[in-house]
């Protein structure tokens, strides 16, 4: 099996893995970072996101060989001890339930907000509505986006 | 407030060799309230270490209903501990924990009385302890943010300092518990437990699970219900690189389709163990099966539909108040609908999986489960095992509302895990999990309701049709159980009332799914109510409030009776806080629905607009909750929250079908779940009270289907009389 050279949250990891491989997998099997969840394998849930240079990608529908190209960041990568501005929003509003999309919904939530500091409600419904809660967390999730921008701006 | 219950039955201080005090339960004795027998165990509950940290268990499963952090709450408020200074721990499954599972929003109703007696008897020791140190009297001491303090004068002692004795000190028969009043933990909107783990990808659900040695597993089922394996080519899979084994998993080799009375067993399947998921997964797809259904009656859902429709006339009674044939002849009119309600799936975040190291002494079991309990007795089952040589974990479960009481993936796992020799994490993909699951069976059902000249009910017949959990596979159940029982609203409302119950044979696989019975049913029943008030011209809610009657209790079944003062309280509030009296724009309606379930009551209003392309958009939610006392305010509005977002989900776009025998859905593109854009807000009021908490996680969803449907009526003039909603448009 080839091997591939990737840069993930700051650091560069060799990994040994079919071409084919999702990101999402390498992820989880090979280098333990299991922050990423698997929720449909089709790119449908949002589950699995991660930033591939900056931009939201569901790594379920990402190969390891497309993957080298660029910067991935996961959820452990966002901070070192869960005091992200938007990891403290999260905690502030008590967001999660089972919490297993939650992960996804706060990478969806990192990129947004490092591209619009003051997003409107239709601005997180477009960049939040790929990533399906089914504990209906959504209410929440809203007001901790708005929250973490707020601390972000300060 | 007195404990009735002898702490000699059941609880028992105890040093740790460190010091620590030990605080252990028997829990069945606590449960049943009967005297255990000699050389009963106890189970640690809560230790205090003489730092004054408090270490709680918390020993039923967490599923994403917030018992880790409510359950714990309760407890720690009677000891009168200081919250920041309490870690709990997941417990592992024991069967002397007892009552170790969730569902039927029961966690907080079962434990309410075991968590307060188990912190009011520590409480009444350190008391007793500091009391003999401060030279005060007991009466005068108060246990507070961890600490004794005797508040005249100021003086206190932290708990620490008090643990070594206390273990000394005998516990009294009888103990007080503390007023509601006083409370400064329960009713404080108290962020989760683990909430730093779930924001920062640290939280370890079954799914990520690695153990030494582990191999990865996946399964391929066969898609029709009921069928075997003719044959199957392995030899394109074995020869994939990372692919380690090919397995059959035959259910016949280990006792057929079930385990117990009500837990199914595994289906048949081809597994595929590799070195990596990804590796089992694609093996998986490449393998060449002939599957074996001579057996299944290869069902559609068409055909199941039809055979409901037909069984509406040959019913048996389930129940009957008064005379229903007579209030019909005596009627001035008459009122009948058939509504119908589809099967659903629990499509729950994380799909199915299960980490097994089947050891020559243990099995040792990684299961995210709502009820170990059936994983131990498959187990013993499967492997003629002793309780002795099983050890389940219960890692935090990324979701289950029912698909999780059943344990059929667990048992692939231990099989695999015993035939490799080695720990095996078993993951089941989406497609897997979505065609495989013990599905909320759909169901017909024809009310008539018999009207005086004033347009109010004197008569009640609900006739329900369907294929029933309790015999699904050849289960050994009273077949209407599930689905529609005796204390089905609204028994004891109508003085001449008649339940009866169409059974139907099907292969569909079956089970519970959140709010089970009243979650398929509340929908005919308020939309029924619904269409009643129409027809008499009236408001729909002076019309419910008028079919309910005075505030009284209401006998329902048995002992068990119906608290008509609070429901229509629920009722009175949600109208005034939903503004529902004043007009709405062209295009919007409001619904009403409300019921009580596991012992809350809930009146809910949904606001709708409905677009000129039949877009139904959900505008708000105004929800009035009594569940008697909330434990954690915060993870109670979640539920609310959750479930109402989940009954919105099963109405709009929730349905599953069969051709010729197998699911038709597979993923989240052909079976939808709501997303953020269409969540509407939802206002939350608890009615505040003094009462013992009552079940939450649950209640909210059953009014919420019918609230949103006669929403859509209110806008449209649309009556929905089938599920999902999105059936009955064109677009």
């Amino acid at each position: 099996m080839p091997s591939y050279a990737l840069n993930i949250n700051f650091e560069r990891k060799e990994v040994i893995a079919d071409s084919d491989t999702p990101l999402l997998w390498v992820l989880r099997d090979v280098l333990e970072l299991t922050g990423t969840k698997y929720g449909c394998g089709q790119g449908l849930c949002g589950a699995c996101t991660v930033l591939h240079n900056g931009n939201p990608i569901r790594s379920c529908s990402l190969t390891v060989e497309s993957a080298t190209k660029g910067e991935i960041t996961t959820i452990e990568g966002i901070s070192e001890n869960s005091d992200h501005p938007i990891q403290m929003a999260w905690m502030e509003m008590d967001v999660p339930q089972c919490g297993y999309c939650q992960s996804g919904q706060i990478m969806s939530t990192y990129s947004l907000l490092s591209k619009n500091t003051n997003p409107s409600d239709e601005d997180i419904n477009t960049a939040l509505s790929g990533n399906i809660c089914r504990c209906g967390t959504y209410g929440r999730v809203k007001k901790a986006v708005k929250l973490a921008s707020n601390k972000m701006n300060k | 407030m007195k404990n009735t219950l002898g702490r000699r039955n059941f609880i028992k201080l105890t040093a740790s060799a460190s010091g620590a005090l030990v605080i252990g339960v028997h829990f069945q004795s606590c449960v049943t309230g009967k005297t255990p027998a000699k050389n009963f165990e106890f189970l640690p509950l809560v230790t205090i270490d003489t730092e004054g940290e408090v270490t709680l268990i918390a020993k039923n499963p967490e599923i994403g209903q917030g018992v880790k952090t409510s359950l714990p709450m309760i407890l720690a408020e009677e000891l009168g501990a200081d919250w920041k200074k309490v870690k709990v721990i997941q417990g592992d499954f024991n069967e002397k924990y007892d009552e170790q599972w969730a569902g039927g929003s029961y966690a907080v109703i079962l434990n309410w009385d075991l968590m307060r007696t188990a912190g009011a008897q520590v409480r009444f020791a350190l008391i007793t302890v500091a009391s003999q140190k401060l030279k005060l009297p007991a009466a005068e001491l108060i246990s507070k943010n961890g600490s004794v303090v005797h508040q005249a004068s100021g003086k206190s002692i932290p708990f620490g300092d008090l643990v070594k004795e206390a273990a000394q000190i005998p516990l009294p028969d009888e103990i007080e518990f503390k007023p509601s009043d006083s409370y400064t933990i329960v009713g404080q909107p108290i962020p989760q437990v683990d909430l730093d783990k779930m924001v920062s990808g640290k939280m370890e659900y079954g799914i990520d699970i690695k153990r030494p040695g582990m191999v990865y597993a996946t399964v391929r089922k066969n898609p029709v219900f009921d069928g075997g394996i003719s044959e199957f080519d392995s030899t394109v899979a074995k020869a994939m690189e990372g692919v380690i084994e090919v397995l059959e998993l035959d259910n016949k080799k280990y006792g057929g389709r079930l385990i117990g009375p009500n837990s199914p067993n595994f289906v048949n399947g081809v597994a595929v163990i590799a070195n990596s998921t990804w590796a089992a997964f694609k093996g998986a797809e490449k393998l060449k099966v002939v599957w074996n259904n001579t057996e299944s009656r290869k069902e559609n859902t068409d055909e199941i539909f039809d055979r409901f429709h037909a069984q509406l006339s040959n019913t048996s009674i389930e129940r009957e108040d008064g005379n229903f044939a007579l209030a019909k002849r005596e009627a001035a009119s008459t009122l009948e609908k058939v509504y119908e309600v589809p099967f659903l799936a629990h499509a729950t975040m994380e799909p199915m999986n299960c980490t097994v190291d089947f050891g020559d002494e243990v099995c040792e079991v990684w299961a995210p489960t709502q009820n170990p309990e059936a994983l131990q007795e498959g187990l013993i089952k499967l492997f003629d095992l002793k309780p002795e040589q099983i050890k389940i974990h219960l890692p935090r479960a990324g979701g289950a509302f029912g698909r999780r009481y059943y344990v059929d993936y667990a048992m692939d796992a231990a099989i695999l895990s015993k035939e490799m020799g080695k720990p095996v994490k078993l993951t089941w993909t989406r497609e897997e999990d979505t065609k495989h699951d013990w599905y909320r069976p759909g169901s017909v059902q024809k009310l008539t309701a018999t009207l005086d000249k004033d347009g109010m009910v004197t008569g009640w017949q609900h006739i329900l049709a369907n294929a029933s959990r309790k015999t699904s596979l050849g289960r050994e159940g009273r077949p209407a159980g599930t689905e529609i029982d005796e204390y089905e609203f609204p028994a004891g409302f109508v003085p001449n009332l008649q339940f009866e119950y169409g059974h139907v044979l099907s292969d569909v696989p079956l089970g519970q799914w959140r709010a089970v019975a009243p979650g398929a049913n509340a929908f005919p029943i308020q939309s029924f109510l619904d269409e009643m008030a129409f027809k008499n011209n009236m408001d729909p809610i002076d019309y419910f409030l008028k079919f309910i009657g005075p505030a009284r209790m209401v006998p329902v079944v048995g002992e068990y009776e119906f608290d008509n003062a609070r429901f229509i309280q629920v009722i009175e509030k949600v109208r005034k806080n939903s503004d529902w009296d004043t007009s709405l724009p062209e295009g919007q309606g409001r619904g009403f629905a409300a019921r009580k379930m596991s012992g809350s009551f809930i009146a809910e209003v949904v606001t709708v607009d409905v677009l000129e392309n039949n877009k139904v958009n959900i505008l708000k939610v105004d929800v009035v909750v009594d569940c008697g006392i909330v434990v954690n305010p915060s993870g109670a509005k979640a539920q609310v929250e959750g479930a109402i977002l989940e009954g919105f989900c099963a109405a709009l776009y929730g349905e599953i079908t069969f051709k010729d025998g197998a699911t038709e859905q597979s993923n989240f593109h052909n079976y939808r779940w709501m997303r953020m854009n269409e969540t509407p807000e939802i206002h939350i009021e608890f009615i505040k009270n003094d009462l013992p908490p009552r079940g939450l996680g649950e209640p909210p969803l059953p009014p919420a289907i019918p609230a949103l449907t006669n929403a859509i009526f209110a806008a449209t003039g649309k009556r929905i009389r089938k599920l999902p909603i999105v059936s009955n448009f064109d677009t």
